[in-house]
């Protein structure tokens, strides 16, 4: 591990007289640069050629740049190498699955483009595209509302207060058969269930009421209310422990201000709690494109079946890689998921760094 | 001042009648679960719900552990879920402070990449996943469920989130000190990050202690498979045992409990803040 | 500060050490599997191999729940002592997803494998994962006549890759309390629908609270959608579906009659039909023979108290159609092409759904695919089996239908069906609404 290798002073000369003139440039160019993100990417550049000229006539063998991404590797590494051969590999692969045709056992084909157009003439899936963004639309606002607010309103010194965040959380950690019989009895389709019987006396016809989860008008309408029920517990822990990394003077300082509730937390903790929010709206969009297990528990009864009023895309790529077995195109549909995730991500993180910035 | 403390006690009021109505709503399916768990499995889904049986079963409770070898199972899981746990914390947190506070080449690109396999179903490279841990001899192994389970991106991206509201000056003054950045982690990030690393920790032991797709796959031999796999013992081919399943259910639901309830004391307000002066 | 670093970076790599040494004590018993087959799927447990002992593993589901597995095992050994048979139980409820996950690929080494249903077997044999029999069975002389055709209905392009062992058949229950409450004389094995219909609404009490359903549909697609197949004029293959029209006119009057309850309400609340079935304000439910057993030993055990009293007969049938053509839904053997000891794994093959392993799911109260007048005689004498003759006359079928006939398209027929029948029923879509969706989709699949 030697530190130093023989300089031959020929060639750092050399280096030198390129470099120099190079970081003259540089900082000529970066005092004329009026647009500040150009001018802050010059500087970077001009500090990376002094490290090099440096580095030059120190002879190190590594640039403070590399030392410094070094370290920054080993601190990736344990969890990236883990990651990358037992997630990132296979996901790879799955994307290229997705322009082939496999059974998983016999030879693959190639497709082209073919699970693609087969994709777009298949009712199943444009109904289980249309019910998922829908899905989607619904859900992320609400839960991500109701959260925030629960985790405001735990984060108050109330009595019985880990009583009640304990509670909130049961829906996410409940089996999910239990939760989903329970809303299934609240919501039962006869006319004797609990809210059909609440909607009769306040007047709505017994024809008329809805079957809810049995309903193709309504399906979707119980499934969004069930999953914002179900999950807002676990955003609500994640705001939680946003809230905690809120700096109590900023509220001291404001409470001096003659702030109200609504201003403060209006000013003070919705900005403060942006890195969380951006968090939790890209990992509740992913989780809702990804929904699957229970819309499955609540429409699809005893034989399992989704029906094009509930269908869902990770159900259709499930019952196409698991019951009919053609993997290139379940890719090929999870292909178009992804994207669509994707494209909103970049969105949010286009957002994010704009309002860094 | 009489008016405004009438009115916060009104506002009071409502607040705990809220909160009390939603608790209720929140625990329903709690009380079916421990209603059912004392019931005959032709009595579970009768309707309308009878939410005190007549005659509690208590054989439900002895005889999960007779019918199927459950104390293997919650063995299995408990180191499952330990081991997975106990990795997942420390290699996303310590991958996440390189994200939130370093500067590097390739940072945006693999990050990116986390996220990129955040959105892929795992329905899709599950058969690819499975051959490939087969062909490296991982297939029935727990260390199978371990490496799918310990390197997942959702903890790296929470710990970088949470890492970027801790004050990069903090870390900056303790370069000029002359801590290396593997001290700045162990003495500065960690400590200030209780409420993260508890949540993550909440979250990683739920996941993993409910598991099913990945043990379904995996473990296939008896003495490895895992208490959610034991569950789905009780649901047969031509019925399903729904008494004895939310028997086991409602036990499996407790160390999630004190694992919730041991761990939100760190949802404090002030301990970044308080990390902050010091 | 160098050291320091290169030490954390130790730390880092010791870390990653530790975990591959923590799993060496799991891997380790995956050594000691059958060599040369890429790694091994399931460790051996604990099946104690002797010297020379060929281990096989038979994938299964409900290990403990299923009475006739031990049995045949105990038996096969004491016949081949030089064969072991381990069970590796796949559970019930994803059983097929596992199995075609476990047999892709090169790695498995199952030597026998159990078959649930229909499209699960046109789907693996789609994959190529199954081994054709027909040179097993030609070589020993097995007859296939003793199968009723049976195994013609699940040949794949002039081959079969699987020999069915357990060969469940549809009839009605009925409660015999009930029938005695209302006076009515109990059905008889040779119902048409018509009667059938008219003694189901006879039987029908609709005084809220004290409720009797004269019939009760499981919320299945085969419990409604095939009777329109037992005429034998039409298959669910067909692609054309408007002889189902009497069939769900039928029970969607019953339905809106509160002869039978509510097929959405069955749906989301999840009642089983045993759960139905017991509690004892059912007169009549068809459903399949698997329940014989079920029933007889909830009864016997005290859980099931309202329909001790209980009887079958024969699937009710269209004019002029014999009484006794039914659905038949067959459980079967297959070996994996990939399996590494194919002739013994036949011999198991061969026992199982031969006489002997009939003679042993007969007496644990199963329907074996072989049926004999003897083997039916054994399961009549079961204990806990109805005594009047009527019941045991109902285990003589004449014509066996598959609940799902063998196609390469099967399992995206099933889909299209299965959707249909839930539009009907829940009233989402009206019956001929229904019907066209199903001329509609299935065309086009067939089309494919």
């Amino acid at each position: 591990m030697g530190k130093t290798k023989t300089m031959d002073p020929a060639a750092v000369q050399k280096k030198l007289q390129v470099l120099e003139p190079r970081l003259e440039e540089l900082l000529r160019q970066a005092e004329a640069e009026t647009d500040p993100k150009k001018k802050l990417n010059l500087g970077r550049q001009a500090d990376r050629t002094r490290d090099k000229i440096r580095q030059a006539k120190t002879g190190e063998r590594f640039s403070r740049q590399t030392k410094r991404d070094m370290v920054a590797y080993s601190f990736i590494a344990p969890n990236f190498i883990g990651f990358a051969v037992f997630t990132l590999g296979p996901v790879i692969f799955a994307f290229v699955l997705a322009f082939l045709r496999w059974d998983g056992n016999n030879a693959m084909e190639f497709a082209g483009l073919g699970n693609f157009a087969l994709m777009f003439g298949n009712k199943r899936f444009l109904a289980a595209l249309r019910n998922t963004v829908v899905y989607c639309i619904a859900t992320v606002p609400f839960t991500l509302a109701a959260a925030l607010a629960l985790a405001v309103l735990l984060n108050q010194k109330i009595r019985g207060r880990n009583f009640f965040r304990t509670v909130s959380f049961f829906p996410y950690v409940a089996s999910l058969v239990a939760v989903a019989a329970v809303w299934n009895m609240l919501f039962s389709p006869a006319k004797s269930g609990p809210i059909n019987m609440l909607l009769y006396n306040l007047g709505v016809a017994a024809k008329s009421l809805p079957k809810w989860s049995a309903d193709k008008d309504w399906v979707m309408f119980t499934v969004v209310l069930f999953s914002v029920w179900k999950n807002m517990g676990y955003y609500m822990v994640i705001y939680l422990a946003g809230l905690q990394g809120i700096n109590g003077e900023l509220y001291e300082a404001c409470g001096l201000d003659g702030a109200n509730t609504w201003q403060r937390f209006w000013y003070i903790t919705l900005p403060q709690l942006r890195p969380t929010t951006f968090f939790v709206t890209i990992i509740l969009t992913i989780n809702c494109f990804k929904v699957y297990d229970i819309v499955y528990m609540l429409a699809g009864g005893n034989t399992g079946v989704l029906n094009e009023s509930a269908i869902v895309l990770v159900y259709h790529i499930y019952e196409e890689a698991f019951r009919n077995w053609n993997l290139g195109y379940a890719s090929a549909c999870a292909m178009v998921l992804f994207l669509m995730v994707l494209a909103i991500t970049l969105v949010q993180f286009r957002g994010e760094k704009k309002y860094a910035n | 001042m009489k008016i405004k403390n009438t009115k916060t006690r009104t506002l009071r009021v409502i607040l705990y009648v809220v909160l009390i109505a939603l608790a209720l709503v929140m625990l329903v399916p709690f009380v079916w679960m421990l209603s059912a768990s004392f019931k005959l499995d032709k009595d579970v889904f009768i309707f309308p719900i009878e939410w005190i049986p007549k005659n509690p079963r208590w054989q439900n409770y002895v005889d999960i552990w007779s019918r199927i070898p459950l104390l293997t199972f919650v063995l299995n899981t408990v180191k499952l879920t330990l081991i997975v746990t106990f990795l997942q914390l420390l290699t996303s947190s310590f991958a996440a402070y390189a994200f939130a506070k370093l500067d590097f080449k390739g940072k945006d690109l693999l990050f990116l990449a986390y996220i990129a396999t955040i959105a892929v179903p795992w329905q899709v490279y599950m058969v690819p996943q499975f051959m490939m841990m087969r062909s490296m001899g991982l297939a029935d192994t727990h260390l199978a469920i371990i490496f799918l389970q310990a390197f997942s991106a959702f903890g790296v991206f929470m710990m970088k989130q949470f890492y970027e509201g801790i004050p990069t000056e903090l870390c900056e003054a303790a370069r000029i000190d002359g801590m290396t950045e593997y001290q700045i982690w162990y003495r500065i990030m960690l400590p200030l990050s209780k409420p993260s690393l508890s949540t993550l920790t909440i979250f990683t032991f739920v996941n993993t202690w409910n598991d099913f797709l990945g043990p379904l796959i995996y473990l296939t031999t008896e003495s490895k498979k895992t208490l959610q796999l034991g569950l789905r013992m009780f649901i047969s081919q031509f019925g399903s045992e729904y008494g004895l399943i939310m028997a086991a259910s409602v036990l499996s639901l407790i160390p999630v409990l004190i694992v919730f309830l041991s761990l939100q004391k760190y949802f404090v307000e002030g301990v970044a803040a308080s990390g902050v002066k010091g | 500060m160098k050291k320091k670093r290169l030490a954390s970076l130790l730390t880092a790599a010791a870390m990653v050490g530790s975990l591959a040494a923590c799993g060496g004590g799991d891997s380790s018993s995956t050594a000691t599997s059958p060599a040369g087959d890429g790694g091994a799927t399931t460790a051996a447990e604990t099946v104690a191999a002797a010297e020379g002992q060929t281990v096989m593993k038979w994938s299964i589901w409900d290990k403990d729940l299923t009475l006739y597995y031990q049995p045949l095992i105990e038996e096969f050994e004491k016949q081949n002592p030089d064969l072991k048979i381990e069970m590796v139980d796949l559970g019930s409820s994803d059983y097929q997803t596992v199995l075609g996950t476990q047999l892709t690929g090169s790695g498995s080494d199952f030597d026998i494998v159990t078959i649930k249903d229909v499209p699960g077997y046109t789907t693996l044999v789609n994959k190529g994962v199954l081994e054709p029999l027909d040179e097993f069975i030609a070589n020993d002389g097995v007859d296939l006549g003793a199968y009723k055709g049976l195994t013609d209905q699940i040949l794949v392009d002039g081959k079969l890759y699987e020999l069915p062992f357990r060969s469940d058949f549809w009839v009605v229950y009925y409660n015999k309390d009930v029938f005695d409450a209302a006076g009515a004389a109990y059905p008889t094995n040779d119902m048409t629908f018509d009667e059938y219909d008219a003694l189901a609404r006879q039987l029908t009490v609709d005084t809220p609270g004290q409720e009797v359903y004269g019939a009760h549909y499981h919320t299945w697609r085969s419990a409604v959608q095939l009777f329109g197949i037992l005429d034998g004029k039409n298959t669910i293959l067909d692609g054309s579906y408007d002889f189902l029209k009497p069939y769900y006119e039928m029970v969607l009057a019953e339905q809106e009659d509160g002869v039978c309850q509510d097929y959405a309400t069955l749906k989301t609340s999840n009642l089983h039909y045993s759960g139905a079935f017991s509690q004892g304000n059912v007169a009549m439910m068809n459903m399949g023979t698997w329940f014989l057993s079920t029933l007889a030993e909830k009864i016997k055990s005290g859980e099931y108290t309202d329909c001790a009293n209980w009887g079958i007969v024969k699937y009710p049938h269209a004019q002029g159609v014999e009484p006794g053509s039914t659905l038949a839904t067959i459980t079967a053997l297959s070996i994996p092409a990939n399996a590494p000891h194919k002739e013994d794994a036949w011999k198991f093959v061969k026992f199982v759904c031969g006489e002997e392993g009939a003679e042993i799911l007969a007496s644990t109260g199963n329907i074996p695919a072989l049926m004999t007048d003897d083997i039916a005689g054994m399961i009549s004498a079961m204990e806990g089996f109805p005594e009047d003759e009527d019941s045991k006359e109902a285990l003589q079928t004449a014509n066996l239908y598959l609940e799902m006939p063998v196609s390469n398209k099967s399992s995206e027929i099933e889909i299209v069906l299965n959707e249909a029948h839930d539009n009907i029923m829940t009233g989402n879509s009206t019956i001929d609404e229904g019907i066209a969706d199903m001329n509609e989709k299935v065309g086009a699949v067939l089309a494919q």
